[in-house]
């Protein structure tokens, strides 16, 4: 057997078990998606998520307003393994009876319902309660902003993102700080309160008790990178809008080729100096400028170098340059540990899914709602005894491939 | 009653507290850069003792990674803080003896991390068979660029890369402006890393419950796909989102607005009852299909004048009056001073023993009973070689003595980032000797 052979039969789904199958979750997070993707995880790695919803506005916020079956397509996304349910009074006690709550709603609004942490933890003491808000549910701020819902574009905003994405160069509105394509904040602070749940579960087996949980979807990227908090102590200012540069490593973004554009990172030396062979630019090696110091301290000298290599790599199509990046060389042991650039193709959305690597993997499921094929991304994760998987979605249950 | 805020802060402040939730989990990493790093990071936040094996001399690469090339007291603050509480131990897994050791220590680990290229630990010796044949109870988990098996697999990866491949990066940017920019400070790694921390705590879990150990397999690509809303967008309506400029496609109007006093605000209107908060305010701002595309434009010209009327307070006070979305657009500096994340502990002041007052991220999430915290940052190369040889493996000074002898393992280079402060006098550090921990 290959070594794939062998992985995806270590990986296959079969009929185990999953990891929280004993786990009771009550989903309450209204238009807050970080909560719902929270309440995803847990439910694809097998917990019985109840998503409780007080009325639609939730269904209704997607790209453009889409809606499939009067639902719009985070929703959808996010329902995974979910039973939906509408806000009452019988739900009430079953809400209470739950291990892990996820509170995406205003701070405080289901403390005033009876269903807060203060009020579930008294009957049960075991809960784990993760409320996910802009500002969390203590300190000043929180307090003071309570009534300011939250959104991925705000929290993004309040983590310093935006003012380190674009490019300073541009006029007018280009030039303005921008935001990340995807929902960065939300899927961050989602993750990190599903982590934080599982760090809780965890103790919870030693202890018995179950705590708070607070997660910040406005502090939910800075506090995990760090950069501002190095950044700040380190300079006393901030980095600005850097193009298509790094912080760090040069060169480190994406490059217009002749037919297309690549994806191209040097993480070291080794790596740069074999990148300089490929595109048979060798005569930059003995630069004093470019040889070791490519730390992209200097703006001026570092474009230098850039538009070298863009003039460069633009004499190459991207197979051309993907096939040099990855030719072994001849001693395979020692070829193992001399550098190499990463070169890869940047796709564009239907390149990524005509690409059969997804296929074999499995990355995406299909859903059929009226006979219409919609796909969605799978978990991301294989695990060889409690594989994570999606079984319905919208509360319908997907048929098995 | 007291009232909630009051309520919640004193769970956080005056709570019961008990002991660090995984305290006795013990993890082996060998790993480089961010994603597979900060797997162990997290862990350590909450108690787990993690043991990070390097090759002697410079250790990983990442340690040279300085924000701009800088150093602090000849270390790299960027690789401190992502190996914040760790061990430190350099042995080079290619010689059989050192890898002798890891495997040693992998026999009395629960959680074994590596994110080289996919196969390359198996080449190593030490992959997922070799490991799990001398502790199968253990939680192995591969962080690579596209997963352990599948066409794709072998490539080589890094972040810029899986945010390529995962056609993340063709999303952010201006349509009339043919420029990528990827998502910053390393978002490719992080949020997959954070993944392989839920994957991981799940496995541990369940072992718990049965005993058993496995095995993982988290890419960065699929944990950023995972969350590419296009997808379903594009098989529902046959089109490509593609580049939005400032625009959330899902919030109408939203954007990024210059203040009257030359600042930034964000504001994202996610639903109808915050769209009438807002048109309460701005004049000229009516529904209709507020979704559409066109509609989302002519909404956000209206918005732009408005915000360009009010500084940056005035709109805040609105939004907590009203009911709307909306945040000023920080920079690192501001992130850094934010008097909120320094009550929230999100950043947090040690002293270092080896690298004196610093400020660092503190734990990733605020937990009322078990609070993580970072203690110390990063250390030199082979800095724990001592301590744990004997904390783990009970071997003697004269068989560690043996094994730098004999080059098995071994100590830093005297590159800044890899080395001790200048200072340091190795005789008086009891940590360092291996006859105290951290």
């Amino acid at each position: 057997m290959s070594r794939d052979e062998i992985l995806m039969k270590l990986f296959a789904e079969d009929n185990k078990p999953f990891a929280l199958e004993d786990i009771k979750v009550a989903e309450i997070a209204g238009e807050n998606f970080a909560g719902a993707i929270a309440g995803s995880l847990l439910a694809e790695f097998g917990a019985k998520v109840i998503r409780v919803d007080f009325d639609d506005e939730a269904k209704k916020i997607s790209p453009y307003g889409a809606e499939v079956n009067g639902c719009g397509i985070p929703y959808l996304v996010e329902s995974r393994n979910k039973e939906l349910v509408k806000f009452d009074e019988k739900i009430k006690k079953e809400i209470m009876s739950c291990d892990v709550i996820i509170d995406g709603m205003k701070p405080g609004e289901l403390d005033s319902l009876g269903i807060g942490y203060r009020q579930i933890s008294e009957r049960n003491p075991g809960v784990v309660y993760i409320a996910v808000s802009p500002y969390g549910h203590f300190t000043q701020k929180a307090r003071e902003f309570a009534n300011v819902p939250d959104s991925d574009l705000t929290a993004q905003a309040y983590n310093g993102y935006p003012s380190i994405i674009g490019n300073p160069y541009l006029t007018e509105k280009y030039s303005y700080p921008l935001k990340a394509g995807m929902w960065a904040a939300w899927a961050m602070a989602g993750i990190n309160a599903a982590v934080g749940a599982m760090i809780a579960l965890i103790e919870r087996k030693k202890s018995g008790k179950g705590q708070f949980v607070d997660v910040a979807t406005h502090d939910a990227l800075a506090v995990i990178h760090a950069f501002p908090t190095i950044v700040g102590f380190l300079f006393d200012k901030p980095r600005t809008r850097y193009g298509t540069l790094d912080f760090i490593l040069y060169p480190f973004g994406y490059y217009r080729v002749k037919d297309g554009y690549i994806a191209l990172a040097t993480p070291t030396d080794p790596d740069f100096r074999a990148l300089l062979k490929i595109i048979k630019r060798w005569d930059l090696e003995p630069d004093w400028r470019y040889s070791l110091d490519r730390i992209s301290d200097d703006p001026v000298k570092i474009k230098a170098l850039d538009d070298e290599l863009n003039k460069e790599l633009q004499k190459y199509t991207v197979k051309e340059l993907v096939a040099k990046a990855r030719k072994k060389s001849k001693g395979k042991l020692i070829g193992r540990f001399l550098g190499a650039p990463v070169i890869v193709k940047l796709n564009k959305l239907q390149e990524l899914l005509k690409d059969p690597h997804w296929k074999v993997r499995n990355s995406l499921i299909s859903f059929n709602p009226d006979g219409k094929e919609i796909l969605i991304p799978n978990t991301a994760v294989k695990m060889s005894e409690t594989p994570p998987r999606i079984i319905k979605i919208l509360g319908r249950e997907l048929k098995k491939s | 009653m007291t009232d909630y805020f009051s309520y919640v802060e004193s769970l956080f402040k005056e709570g019961e507290k008990r002991e660090p939730p995984l305290k006795g989990i013990r993890v082996v990493e060998l790993t480089h850069f961010v994603f597979g790093p900060n797997v162990g990071r997290i862990l350590a936040q909450f108690g787990a003792e993690v043991v990070k094996i390097e090759t002697p001399g410079e250790g990983e690469r990442y340690r040279l990674a300085a924000v701009f090339g800088r150093y602090y007291n000849r270390t790299n603050l960027v690789y401190g803080i992502q190996n914040a509480n760790k061990y430190f131990i350099a042995a080079d897994a290619r010689n059989a003896k050192a890898r002798e050791i890891i495997f040693e220590l992998a026999k009395r680990a629960d959680v074994f991390v590596e994110n080289f290229r996919a196969g390359l630990a198996d080449a190593m010796g030490v992959g997922y068979a070799q490991i799990s044949k001398v502790n199968p109870k253990i939680v192995y988990v591969s962080c690579s660029g596209f997963g352990q098996y599948g066409p794709l697999s072998k490539a080589p990866s890094f972040d810029v890369a899986a945010q390529g491949v995962a056609s993340l990066a063709v999303k952010t940017g201006w349509k009339e402006i043919e420029e990528f920019y990827k998502l910053p400070d390393y978002f490719g790694d992080y949020l997959p890393s954070m993944m392989v921390v839920f994957a991981v705590l799940n496995a541990l879990y369940h072992r718990e419950k049965t005993g058993k150990g496995q095995y993982i397999d988290v890419s960065q690509t699929e944990s950023l796909v995972r969350f590419l809303y296009d997808i379903p967008y594009f098989s529902l309506t046959g089109q490509e989102i593609g580049k939005t400029g400032n625009i959330d496609p899902c919030a109408s109007p939203s954007g990024i607005f210059k203040t009257a006093d030359e600042k930034f605000v964000a504001i994202a209107i996610m639903t109808e009852k915050q769209f009438k908060a807002l048109a309460s305010v701005v004049e000229g701002l009516k529904d209709g299909e507020r979704m559409r595309k066109e509609k989302i434009d002519e909404l956000n010209q209206i918005v732009e004048k408005w915000v360009a009327k009010h500084t940056l307070a005035e709109i805040l006070e609105f939004a907590k009056k009203l009911g709307f979305p909306a945040s000023p657009v920080l920079n690192d500096v501001e992130v850094f001073k934010d008097p909120w994340r320094w009550e929230r502990k999100s950043i947090v002041k040690i002293l270092d023993r080896l690298y004196g007052e610093i400020p660092v991220t503190g734990a990733f999430v605020a937990m009322s009973a078990t609070p993580g915290n970072t203690k110390w940052i990063a250390r030199p190369v082979g800095y724990h070689n001592r301590l744990i040889l004997k904390k783990w493996l009970g071997m003697s000074d004269e068989q560690i003595k043996k094994l730098e002898e004999e080059d098995v393992i071994g100590y830093w280079d005297e590159q800044p980032g890899c080395a001790p402060p200048p200072i340091w006098e190795p005789d008086k550090d009891p940590v360092f000797k291996g006859e105290k921990d951290e």
